[in-house]
């Protein structure tokens, strides 16, 4: 079933839903940002319950439809409007670094549009979904992955 | 607000039955969401229990596969499609000798002179072969051809098929015409493909042979190098070694451009004697898996099947697009897995290595066609054979190089530093070529030599001495006669469906 409710989470499971999005899954799951970021936590505004919602309905909305009509690129990547909130989000976590120690969070991805400095992946190109984008890149992965490396016969056994 | 809009509907039913209608659209696509989804993990479950045929020893026909991997099978068939140009080539044919003429001055002699043209896809190689001018009109079985039945060894796989039923040099050693209605499934499932196991397999000898040679065993190739070497059974420079006409890839001292210019050296070999200069020439066939060794995507692991047979996901379900062609048809699915660049960006890349390759390769064009002018000249006016005999080497050195770059279709993106690097010294051999003739010339009096008209493909061939309209018509007749009687006989034995 298509788990509807879980859309309304902050569960990153609730993204792999849909399978396509699985390779991007794995290489969160597989980064340092696994400890301290969710999907949500980048992907949606975090500045008021409204815009987060409303932007989590639009974007899920939008994919949902490209979805349905099996007209998803090969290579995900996020438009404009997916950026300007990433570069928002990263900059909100990593405020400090950004606005005290160097300017670099001074400014917003519009900004970048126009040749006025970098967006963060400009350098830290890995972070955190690896150089390699394409949804056939692990497509059969266990996502999420099995919460425990012990089966449950051999626990129960054991106890 | 309720009771508002309850009068308002009494007042017009229309409003009730738009806000129905309204809501009725939405479950519906939502319905359709969750239906996408559901199918979609089935997909996954259902791939293992496909296998519909068995099928056993070597199969030619891609469509009997095609029954079991009809994702593979329906990619392989739009190798037929002609809707792709990109900025130099794409997947329709193109007249190249129309496009630069000079061309069928450098090849004057050689059959390439009749008729050269931008490959198309897999699909068509069969019907390419049968068409193009240079495998002529033999209007009986073995009778009038120029060429050898090696001609047909990358076009099918119903050549590993005659191969194992009739021997490889009885192969390599018959005519053309021979096979005519024996090769009729164009490049397929069975030319890559082990038929139980699926896994990739050599199934043309002269890759096995020349790995033999340098000491090497292709037996262990990892997978990944297979997804190069599967290609590299055609797509590489080799020659027609000997009157047997055995198909040999001239590895034997090195894979780039000098290592297998001294390899022909040794051998003394020479495809023809060009007509004009009367030099001792080489024709570099398509070093496409050479070049590519040499460039950057290769030196970072990537194989040809990367780019070419890109991995696409249809739902659940993983596979190779076995649509083999430019990858710049598909940027989403080839560069932009590794590459951040906006689609119109990467392309651009493309395009500026192709475009600069070019720009020498038209200067190369204009000045050893001039080359082979001169030459002509100074034999005209008398020359020696002592005299010109260095000329010619420069001249052989020269088109060699220009070849090798020109016939390896991708090597302006594949390698572009070593592409400029052999165009360079090539255009350096054109011109010391001319220099060297000039003092010849000089010596036989000759102060200005003609330049001929060969701005048009039809100047510049009547200008080397072709018979255009008789060559045509012959293919014209061989086409209308001989080749529907092959097709004919060829599904009369069941060996086309």
């Amino acid at each position: 079933m298509s788990r509807a409710h879980s859309y309304l989470s902050d569960e990153p499971e609730a993204c792999i839903n849909c399978h396509i999005m699985s390779p991007y899954y794995d290489t969160w799951q597989h980064s340092s940002h696994r400890n301290y970021a969710h999907c949500n936590d980048c992907h949606v505004p975090q500045n008021n319950v409204i815009s987060k919602f409303y932007f989590k309905a639009a974007d899920g909305l939008y994919h949902s439809a490209v979805f349905t009509a099996h007209a998803e690129p090969q290579s995900i990547r996020p438009r404009d409007p997916s950026y300007t909130v990433i570069m928002n989000n990263c900059i909100r976590c990593h405020e400090h670094l950004n606005t005290a120690m160097v300017n670099t969070g001074r400014i917003s991805f519009k900004d970048t549009k126009k040749g006025e400095g970098k967006a963060c992946w400009d350098c830290h190109t890995d972070v955190p979904h690896t150089k390699v984008s394409n949804i056939s890149s692990s497509p059969n992965s266990l996502a999420p992955m099995p919460k425990s490396p012990v089966p449950n016969w051999l626990k129960n056994s054991i106890k | 607000m309720i009771k508002k809009l309850n009068s308002a509907i009494k007042k017009r039913p229309i409003i009730g039955w738009s806000i129905l209608a309204f809501v009725m659209v939405g479950v519906f696509l939502l319905g359709l969401l969750a239906a996408s989804i559901t199918e979609r993990r089935a997909e996954i479950a259902t791939l293992y229990s496909n296998k519909k045929v068995e099928i056993k020893g070597i199969e030619p026909k891609s469509d009997i596969w095609g029954i079991n991997y009809p994702r593979e099978y329906t990619t392989w068939k739009k190798t037929k499609e002609m809707d792709f140009k990109s900025k130099h080539n794409g997947n329709m044919p193109l007249d190249v000798l129309e496009e630069r003429p000079e061309m069928v001055v450098l090849w004057a002699g050689y059959a390439f002179a009749m008729d050269y043209s931008a490959p198309r896809g897999h699909f068509h190689a069969i019907d390419d072969v049968r068409n193009t001018l240079r495998t002529a009109s033999p209007m009986n079985p073995g009778e009038g051809d120029i060429q050898p039945s090696t001609c047909w060894t990358c076009k099918s796989p119903d050549v590993p098929r005659m191969m194992s039923e009739i021997g490889i040099e009885k192969f390599y050693k018959s005519n053309w015409s021979q096979f005519g209605a024996e090769i009729v499934n164009p490049i397929g499932c069975a030319d890559c493909h082990d038929p139980k196991t699926m896994s990739l397999t050599i199934t043309r000898p002269a890759l096995i042979e020349a790995f033999q040679r340098s000491g090497k065993d292709i037996t262990k190739a990892t997978p990944q190098e297979m997804r190069s070497l599967a290609c590299a059974q055609c797509h590489v420079e080799y020659y027609f070694k000997g009157d047997g006409k055995y198909l040999t890839l001239p590895w034997d001292k090195g894979m780039n451009v000098e290592d297998i210019e001294k390899y022909y050296d040794e051998v003394k070999h020479v495809d023809w004697v060009h007509n004009l200069s009367k030099a001792p020439m080489l024709k570099a066939q398509h070093p496409d898996y050479e070049m590519f060794l040499l460039g950057p995507h290769s030196k970072r692991g990537l194989s040809c099947a990367d780019c070419h047979m890109p991995y696409v996901s249809e739902g659940g379900i993983k596979y190779s697009d076995h649509q083999v062609m430019s990858p710049l048809k598909k940027v989403s699915s080839t560069c932009q897995t590794c590459h951040r660049d906006s689609q119109e960006q990467l392309i651009s890349y493309v395009y500026e290595y192709q475009d600069k390759v070019n720009e020498i390769r038209d200067r190369i064009e204009k000045e050893l066609s001039k080359a082979h002018i001169m030459a002509k000249t100074a034999w005209d006016k008398g020359a020696n054979e002592k005299t010109m005999t260095p000329v010619l080497e420069l001249i052989r050195q020269s088109q060699w190089r220009w070849d090798y770059v020109v016939a390896s279709h991708g090597s302006s993106f594949h390698a572009p530093v070593e592409s400029q690097r052999i165009l360079a010294h090539s255009l350096d051999r054109a011109l010391l070529a001319q220099l060297e003739l000039q003092k010849v010339l000089i010596d036989l009096g000759v102060r200005d030599v003609k330049m001929p008209d060969i701005s048009s493909k039809a100047k510049a061939q009547t200008y080397i001495g072709l018979d255009m309209k008789t060559i045509t018509q012959k293919k014209e007749n061989f086409k209308q006669t001989v080749i529907p009687k092959w097709i004919e006989k060829a599904k009369k034995d069941g060996k086309l469906s």
